[in-house]
């Protein structure tokens, strides 16, 4: 742990040292989000704390580090629903990655990430994603644990003003130490954005190269009209464990994307998914052993200072039983320097 | 006496601390384009005049909100980790970035 404080205050220090030399200022920053979820599933109830820290130190225009570990309580009864409360906690490095933007075409990273599979994944952490709960497709193509441990190369193919071509292509090594998980693959993605009309859409791919060698595939498509703040998504996804997909529609409730009223911090948000187990099914997809349709239905409330209310409630349907689920939570996203200094 | 004494006491502390954070105030402002009224009503009608703010909602504002405050001291690492996250192309970075720190 001591050996982490000294290299995070080397890290911050010296791109504090850089800040002189570039225009704008390298100033290391820490983000990410503080949260506190409670979850009612099937009659059981947990609660979980958890703490995002990110930390992103930019080394001159080139050079990037970043990092986000993620340090999260689970409290449940021994019994499931019955039995006093007792909790453990776990730790987890999402990703620790060094980037080089080499030009505008191309950034190498080196580390460990997270998969680039499909988009949410990558784009929507708990303080960012509209529901608490994951989909129950998210472990296909992330597995064994949201993060890969390798090289990537990704940036933006072609950029026009109508339209960018991006793309990911990665490659990841077997590692089983504790909290550092990654699986053995390659895999990449494409995807196209039409910025004007808010609309992407794009497919990914990944070899699983252990348990059996297997093909993985994946589709999404995102789409945020500019005049009307609704947010679709929706990701499919395909493995010899199972397939499924999910659709979410979140809708502020006001007649424009920048209209800011008490109202419009009110997001109302819906996602139905299915879920249909393979032909191959094994414990390691981390996938239902069964076929599932569920129904979420939220409401999220966006408080002054980055503080956001959850609320949801979710019918699951399977032939394992159907359930209720309920879940709430308030994040508080936080952002500041971590370094001292000015800008002259 | 005391009050003057006390009265002119608090007033060089207080332009001391001006001159002592003036750095940080500016740095600490919160950039134009998120917070004004005018941004916002330029943006209802899609026709945003700075390009850098048309990226940043083309851009940032599919996955979040604008930042209730963002320091032109955070912005760079911001904006570059965003690039590399969210695939911002080269000309997008650089219009975002003096957008949100001019």
């Amino acid at each position: 742990m001591n050996r982490l404080f000294l290299l995070f205050f080397l890290i911050a220090g010296m791109t504090s040292r850089l800040h002189a030399q570039s225009d704008a200022p390298n100033v290391p920053i820490l983000s990410g989000a503080v949260a506190f979820q409670g979850t009612t599933n099937g009659g059981a109830t947990s609660f979980t704390p958890i703490i995002v820290p990110v930390f992103v130190a930019p080394l001159g225009d080139h050079w990037l580090i970043e990092s986000r570990a993620e340090v999260q309580g689970f409290i449940a009864r021994e019994n499931g629903t019955t039995g006093p409360y007792s909790g453990h906690f776990f730790a987890n490095l999402d990703y620790l990655q060094v980037d080089y933007i080499a030009n505008p075409h191309l950034t190498v990273t080196v580390g460990r990430f997270l998969t680039p599979f499909n988009i949410y994944n990558e784009r929507f952490p708990l303080w960012i994603a509209n529901l608490v709960d994951t989909p129950i497709i998210y472990p296909i193509g992330t597995r064994t644990s949201g993060s890969s441990n390798g090289g990537m190369f990704r940036g933006v193919a072609v950029a026009r003003p109508t339209w960018n071509l991006t793309y990911t292509a990665y490659a990841s090594t077997l590692t089983t130490t504790e909290n550092l998980q990654a699986g053995r693959a390659v895999g990449g993605r494409v995807g196209l954005f039409l910025p004007q009309a808010g609309l992407e859409v794009g497919a990914s791919y990944q070899r699983f190269l252990q348990n059996g060698d297997s093909n993985i595939t994946g589709t999404y498509f995102a789409w945020q009209p500019p005049r009307i703040p609704l947010d679709v998504r929706a990701e499919y996804a395909h493995s010899p464990g199972g397939q499924g997909y999910w659709l979410e529609g979140a809708y502020h409730v006001a007649a424009t994307r920048d209209e800011d009223t008490w109202l419009s911090r009110l997001q109302v948000v819906g996602r139905i998914q299915q879920f249909f187990k393979g032909q191959q099914p094994t414990p390691a997809d981390a996938l239902p052993a069964v076929d599932v349709n569920q129904f979420d239905f939220g409401l999220n409330y966006y408080l002054p200072h980055n503080v956001r209310l959850n609320g949801s409630y979710g019918r699951q349907f399977s032939s394992a039983g159907n359930a209720n689920i309920w879940n709430f939570e308030i994040v508080y996203r936080f952002l500041f320097p971590a370094w001292p200094g000015g800008h002259q | 006496m005391r009050v003057l004494f006390l009265t002119l006491l608090l007033i060089l502390l207080f332009g001391h601390s001006l001159k002592v954070f003036a750095t940080p105030q500016t740095a600490t402002q919160t950039p134009k384009g998120p917070k004004t009224t005018a941004n916002k009503s330029t943006a209802n009608k899609n026709t945003a005049s700075d390009p850098g703010e048309q990226k940043f909602k083309e851009n940032c504002g599919r996955c979040h909100n604008p930042p209730d405050s963002l320091s032109p001291r955070e912005v760079k690492a911001v904006v570059q980790h965003m690039r590399v996250r969210a695939m911002l192309s080269a000309e997008d970075e650089q219009l975002i970035l003096k957008y949100l720190a001019p």
